[in-house]
């Protein structure tokens, strides 16, 4: 797939070789993706591209006297190698000029240890064999089950997505090449209350193809029984209760609440409260907290952005701090080992540490238990979204549903919609119980503050905890 | 590159299409503290093409049109071109919907953005608001902790089978920043900007706003009870609040059904408070689409005035396609800011994320700095989170006198509305 990269590729080795000549240090990374979006509802049939997502370009990354510098361009071919250098070179100094006065982070340039690697991940069935009009015809088939599960719903909305992408990743030492498909799906099934429009969500995702298509046709009825479910829920008192959050729950938990707060750029700009609790309990001894590629799904990859190989990082072993994630840059500045984290919305933007693939462990309980050991509480389900507060690990999650327990059983009442409040360490101390298997979820974006978007997943099993709600 | 695609959709046989081409260049800073921590630049020439197909003999005889789009770099050759353009077209048969007109055509010579930022080297207006940024960056206890610039100019062509061909330049100037303080409590607050000029006293003087604030964050207490409670809202949140009738008001939702709005309809519902004013203001030219924008009055008195949107959505529900807005306009404010927040009351100044959920109505987010004001006290608080519906608030709304003006809204700067569920962590 992808011959373009073959074709550019001793031109883009050209390219380092004569950086280097310049620079102490070089590298590219060279991006070709191909996505297609089928979507369908009362508004008609979309086919497009993902705009969220990717392109097909280049970014250099070179060191020069004042530090760190990178250009994004999409037009290469080895005629245009002088061109690019002296583009660079202007550029740098223009604005080193134009920023006389300022001073430059101290930034050790990073290791370029020795790598050679050529990886794909697998699919079954690739969305373009399977063909724009059998799956335009499954996405319809979803949408009438739906709709004939009760007169009152309004509409239902079904999305199908894919992006296969290849990078490599070109330095002095690094030779790095990864293709990876990834495929998305979703059900939004919606009810009117008056001029409130309830929406009940079911996403699916894999790293594979449209083989993930065969796992929507289960859970059309149940999505479109939840959102009438909705139309009778009521606004939920502020307080402190007893939760089971189900898997996509504690996955935003893990994501938003922890996660970002231990992205070691922010440990670099004294942006997270983490920095200082490495080797602390920060949460109860039931839970553990992996990222990385160890798993199949959404953002499993080979070697991140600035071509780092990836692994299995963990977080949080038991309760306690271990280490953060760390893209290259940060590594450097703090003296780390870089983890396979650095990477960027698209060869048009920064790297910064991200997240890939992040989870907590599973226990030894069962939901139901975890249910019956509720005496007066709630049980909280479908995420809608959260905000992280690395500096002050406060907690902005929201969630669709809390059904009421009492006394070990779900009474059928709902509340919604939720906003989860709180202090993170708080929460996380009081999970007391975990069930045995995490489920993730990569159906979403996340955003460093309020862009960079990238491809992610999260999960975890159901997890017992104390949570403020409001 | 335009005249290899137009001669590629000849080659496939493609009668009815739309080129979307954009160059861009951009200069970002990035620092840590005062430190410059990298330095990016960009050169991107893309494209974009969607194709439109019409498929006759579907369910009930009526006639579709179908369109996917598909994007394109110059790298390919044209064996690849043609691939692309054909798998696009096959797929669009499959994407019918009913029938639409296209946009109507325009052309026009190019409408160069004029200015100082328009005219200047990026390097050079980076570095101008990059010192405007640190201006009040000058004391020790509250201060900007890390602050991303970026200084953009951009062309844009849009060219389509029905003898559109317009293009118009643009420049801008966005990012954020990260103020800090540490005592009493080690706090923070995000920013983010985005101005069409090089208005570096306004950048200025968000910074030195932002630092008032994060000070106040620095010593606010916990104490917020929960309760309910008469909010005012300031800044963006207002923005976001907005976004409510603007998105409800467009073709796609009303065409959709999710919005149940009809031209004349009272949009704000009974309510005691002010009765909504708002205008679409356009920001360029023309739409992706190749329409041209103009202004367009949208509440009066709360009474809807007009649907907006892209082509095809506008063309089902019979009214002249406006193409999509960035900006609105609020012509609301009877109360100075100083008599709006009058106690008492609570002023949310900045959340962690305030959002609001046009489908719901809902709005919420998790409070980083408010004022608590009753019995003639101002005291800050932080932690807890507002939980409300605009269906319910939109009964009685104020607005300040007081102006708030960015890139995506000219309005208003504050907003109160009445009784409203927060969850605080106080005892």
């Amino acid at each position: 797939m992808f011959p373009s990269i073959d074709r550019a590729k001793p031109g883009l080795q050209k390219l380092i070789r004569t950086l280097r000549e310049t620079y102490p240090y070089a590298s590219v990374l060279a991006v070709a993706d191909d996505t297609r979006n089928w979507r369908i509802s009362r508004t008609g049939i979309d086919i497009s591209t993902l705009d969220m997502l990717g392109g097909t370009g280049f970014v250099v990354r070179v060191f020069d006297g004042t530090g760190c510098a990178e250009y994004s361009f999409n037009e290469f071919s080895e005629d245009k190698i002088p061109t690019i250098c002296s583009t660079m070179a202007q550029r740098l100094a223009e604005q080193d000029a134009a920023l006389e006065g300022f001073t430059a982070l101290p930034t050790p340039i990073p290791a370029d240890e020795p790598a050679v690697l050529k990886k794909e991940t697998t699919w079954k069935v690739h969305p373009r064999e399977l063909g724009d009009e059998a799956i335009v015809n499954k996405i319809a088939a979803l949408r009438e089950k739906a709709l004939a599960v009760d007169e009152r719903i309004l509409d239902a909305r079904a999305v199908v997505s894919y992006q296969a992408y290849r990078k490599l990743f070109l330095s002095e030492h690094r030779d790095l090449d990864q293709t990876v498909m990834y495929t998305n799906a979703a059900l939004a099934v919606m009810a009117s209350r008056g001029e409130e429009i309830k929406v009940a969500f079911h996403p699916a995702s894999m790293l594979g193809g449209a083989e993930l298509l065969d796992e929507m046709d289960a859970s059309v009825e149940q999505t479109a029984l939840d959102v009438l479910a909705l139309l009778d829920s009521q606004p939920i008192p502020p307080g402190e209760y007893d939760c089971i959050c189900d898997p996509e729950t504690t996955g935003m938990i893990v994501h938003e609440a922890f996660g970002h707060g231990v992205e070691m750029d922010m440990f670099v700009k004294d942006r997270a409260l983490a920095k200082d609790s490495i080797g602390e309990y920060v949460a109860s001894p039931l839970v553990t907290m992996h990222d990385g590629s160890a798993v199949d799904e959404s953002a499993t990859m080979f070697f991140d952005d600035e071509g780092t190989l990836t692994g299995d990082t963990v977080i949080i072993d038991r309760g306690v701090l271990e280490r953060g994630m760390c893209d290259a840059l940060s590594a450097a500045r703090l003296g780390a080992v870089p983890t396979g984290n650095g990477r960027r919305e698209s060869y048009e933007r920064k790297a910064y540490t991200r997240m890939t693939n992040t989870y907590f462990q599973g226990g030894d309980s069962t939901p139901e238990e975890m249910i019956a050991s509720i005496q007066d509480g709630l049980l909280l389900e479908a995420p809608s979204s959260g905000m992280e507060d690395p500096k002050n690990w406060g907690i902005q999650c929201m969630v669709t549903t809390a059904k009421e327990i009492k006394d070990g059983k779900l009474t059928g009442k709902i509340y919604s919609p939720i906003v989860l409040t709180g202090y993170v360490p708080d929460l996380l101390k009081s999970v007391s119980m975990m069930s045995k298997t995490p489920e993730l979820s990569g159906c979403g974006m996340c955003g460093k503050g309020h862009k960079e978007w990238v491809k992610v997943s999260d999960g975890g099993p159901y997890m017992k905890a104390h949570i403020r709600l409001g | 590159m335009i005249d290899r695609i137009q001669s590629a959709l000849a080659r496939c046989g493609i009668s009815m299409w739309r080129i979307n081409e954009t160059v861009e260049e951009t200069a970002e800073l990035f620092f840590v503290r005062k430190e410059l921590d990298t330095r990016r630049t960009k050169d991107v020439r893309k494209y974009e093409v969607t194709v439109f197909r019409d498929v006759d003999g579907q369910p009930g005889g009526e006639p579709t049109r179908g369109s996917t789009s598909v994007k394109l770099i110059s790298a390919m050759d044209d064996g690849q071109i043609d691939e692309e353009l054909r798998g696009a077209y096959y797929a669009a048969q499959f994407a019918s919907n009913p029938y639409f007109e296209l946009t109507d055509p325009t052309t026009a010579p190019m409408i160069e953005k004029t200015g100082e930022l328009a005219g200047a080297p990026l390097a050079q207006s980076a570095g101008k608001m990059a010192r405007a940024l640190f201006a009040p960056d000058q004391h020790e206890d509250a201060f900007i902790n890390s602050a991303e610039l970026f200084v953009s100019r951009s062309a844009q062509r849009i060219l389509s089978s029905e003898g559109t061909d317009v293009a118009y330049t643009d420049a801008k100037v966005s990012g954020e920043f990260v103020v800090q303080c540490k005592q009493p409590e080690d706090v923070e607050i995000h920013n983010d900007f985005e101005y069409g000029e090089l208005d570096e006293q306004a950048l200025s003087d968000k910074v030195a706003e932002a630092l008032t604030f994060v000070r106040d964050r620095a010593r606010a207490q916990r104490i917020l009870k929960s309760g309910r409670y008469d909010l005012v809202l300031s800044g963006n949140a207002v923005v976001e609040m907005l976004s409510y009738y603007v998105d409800r008001s467009s073709a796609f939702m009303v065409y959709g059904h999710y919005s149940t709005w009809q031209n004349g309809d009272d949009a704000q519902g009974e309510a005691d408070g002010e009765r909504l004013s708002l205008t679409l203001q356009a920001t360029q030219p023309y739409s992706a689409e190749g329409i041209p924008m103009a202004d367009l009055p949208l509440l009066d008195s709360g009474k809807l005035l007009a649907y907006h949107g892209p082509n095809r959505f506008c063309r089902y529900l019979g009214v002249k396609p406006t193409g999509s807005y960035e900006k609105v306009s609020c012509a609301n404010g009877t109360v100075p800011f100083e008599e709006l927040k009058k106690g008492p009351c609570l002023w949310a100044v900045t959340f962690s994320d305030f959002q609001l959920d046009v489908m719901s109505g809902h709005f919420g987010g998790e409070i980083r700095l408010a004022y608590l004001i009753e019995d003639g006290k101002v005291t800050p608080v932080t932690g807890g989170s507002v939980n409300g519906s605009i269906l319910e608030a939109q009964k009685d709304l104020t607005f300040s006198t007081q102006r708030y003006v960015t890139a995506k809204y000219d309005g208003p700067y504050a907003m109160r509305l009445k009784d409203v569920s927060i969850a605080g962590p106080g005892e």
